[in-house]
């Protein structure tokens, strides 16, 4: 599903991910982890294709990112899901609204919408808080929103880059259970985490980064 | 509903969304293009009368023939006649003198006590000739005045050939100047609305980082804003006619000229419809220009 092959990139000079090689399959979930700085944000941005490596290639899909056309950027976004720490929730539309986007970009009819958007909701538990702006919002319920616009459009893969961050413990599990959720139904997850908290409670696989390089790749012992 | 309409009528309610939110720019910016857009629509409107006005005329070239008082009945009926049968005529027409005073007397009657002092009727009777369309050139209506001027009944030959000349002249450069300066007024409000756009996508640039998140195309983030600009435009070009209309208004009122426009036999006329569908056009146009120059300048808008 995802292949990375001896993939660089750096940032005025600075190495931000160095020879990494990785193989992730359809439906795995997969935490990615290490201190800040570490290069997690840089291998999410590059599989989603707001970067391009300066070396190396990445697959996805069996499609090549570095041969893919800008047009063709916006259909494999539509494939994936976005989880981010700092939520990106439009402010000034309603919590309906903000998941509802992700399906009106793809041209999705109004009907179609409606349901999806109601029943995606649902499945977070913010079926009440529809009308809501996300402002008004704990930040637990921010992120919920932000998961369920990640996950709206039934995507392949699901990115979350630290969606704990900004959470407390209960919350965080709240959080992580959706994402279960989400990767029981076949979605690969790659969540990105220095919250050794999230490891423990789902012992999954654990490709940790190390100043750009992948230092360690496996499932934690039970 | 189909999925375009759907999908358009959205971009619209965000294109609605954008103005709103920048109400005081957007006022300005509308109040800049309804201004700029009145002043192309009273080039345009000067130029399309005064280009209606000499066609009126160049169909209508007549040549006044005045004639002696003392000139007989059967002399005049034996000018007409070889006028009749002239090929560069259309038409001969007598005005007698009883005619010309009474045509005085109903298009000026306020200036009656000039006659007073004239004594009996001034005016002379006259052959009003019209030129036949073949032989409205120059020197053809030179030819024929020439001519009529050679005739012993004839006092004296007017003939409206040089006046339409100079008129055409002024057109032409009526013309000039009114491209010229519309394409600077034109520049101006495409630069006005392409900084009116650019701030809305500011202000929108965190938005638009996470309509691409999304998978939303380059085209369903550009939209919108094409469509702010092409209504900034459109509403612009619809103020500034209704503001022409007034004006002209006022202008026909105070000046009046609805009788008749330089001599010709009909008065000022406002844009025609089609013109008038036009100059919306072209401040949609116009418009949806400013927002291309903006997204072009603004990165991130890009897919």
């Amino acid at each position: 599903m995802i292949e990375f092959f001896h993939v660089s990139k750096s940032y005025h000079g600075r190495p931000a991910l160095q020879d990494v090689s990785l193989t992730i399959e359809k439906g795995e979930f997969v935490f990615l982890t290490g201190s800040s700085g570490a290069g997690k944000t840089t291998l999410l941005r590059l599989i989603f294709c707001a970067d391009v490596p300066d070396e190396g290639q990445i697959l996805v899909n069996n499609r090549n990112l570095l041969h893919l056309k800008r047009s063709a950027v916006p259909l494999l976004r539509r494939s994936m899901g976005f989880v981010f720490q700092d939520f990106r929730l439009l402010p000034k539309k309603t919590v309906f609204e903000n998941v509802a986007l992700a399906l009106k970009v793809g041209g999705v009819p109004e009907g179609v919408l409606r349901v999806k958007t109601t029943e995606t909701l649902a499945a977070v538990g913010l079926e009440h808080r529809v009308n809501a702006l996300p402002l008004a919002l704990s930040a637990g319920e921010q992120q919920r929103v932000c998961l369920a616009r990640a996950i709206v459009n039934d995507p392949q893969i699901l990115l979350a880059d630290e969606p704990t961050g900004n959470l407390d413990a209960a919350l965080s599990g709240e959080i992580l259970d959706l994402m279960k959720a989400v990767n029981a139904r076949g979605t690969t997850v790659l969540l990105a985490t220095h919250n050794r908290d999230l490891l423990h409670r789902l012992r999954r696989r654990v490709v940790r980064l190390e100043q750009g390089r992948v230092v360690e790749d496996g499932c934690p012992e039970a | 509903m189909s999925r375009s309409l759907t999908r358009f009528r959205y971009l619209l309610g965000e294109a609605v969304d954008n103005v709103r939110a920048n109400r005081t720019t957007a006022v300005l910016a509308l109040a800049t293009t309804t201004f700029t857009m009145l002043g192309m629509g009273v080039f345009l409107l000067l130029y399309l009368n005064a280009q209606d006005a000499l066609s009126s005329l160049r169909e209508e070239i007549k040549v006044i023939v005045y004639l002696k008082d003392e000139a007989s009945p059967k002399a005049i009926a034996q000018l007409r006649g070889d006028l009749s049968t002239d090929p560069a005529v259309a038409a001969v027409e007598f005005v007698s003198r009883e005619q010309a005073l009474a045509t005085f007397r109903a298009q000026f009657p306020s200036e009656e006590r000039l006659l007073n002092g004239l004594g009996d009727n001034p005016f002379p009777a006259s052959l009003v000739v019209k030129v036949g369309p073949a032989s409205r050139s120059s020197e053809q209506v030179g030819a024929l005045v020439q001519s009529l001027k050679a005739h012993a009944e004839a006092d004296e030959v007017l003939y409206s050939q040089d006046w339409i000349e100079n008129l055409a002249v002024a057109v032409r450069y009526l013309r000039v100047l009114g491209v010229g300066i519309g394409a600077v007024l034109a520049a101006s409000m495409v630069t006005i609305l392409a900084n009116t756009i650019k701030l809305t996508l500011y202000a929108r640039r965190e938005e638009i980082e996470i309509l691409k998140l999304i998978g939303a195309t380059a085209g369903f983030i550009k939209m919108p804003f094409v469509l702010e600009g092409a209504l900034l435009g459109g509403t612009g070009a619809l103020c500034s006619l209704f503001l022409l209309r007034t004006l002209f208004g006022l202008a026909e009122s105070r000046l009046a000229l609805k009788g008749t426009f330089w001599g010709v036999g009909h008065g000022l006329a406002f844009l025609p419809e089609r013109v008038t569908v036009a100059f919306l056009l072209l401040g949609i146009m116009l418009g949806c220009l400013g927002s291309l120059v903006s997204l072009i300048q603004f990165r991130d808008a890009r897919g």
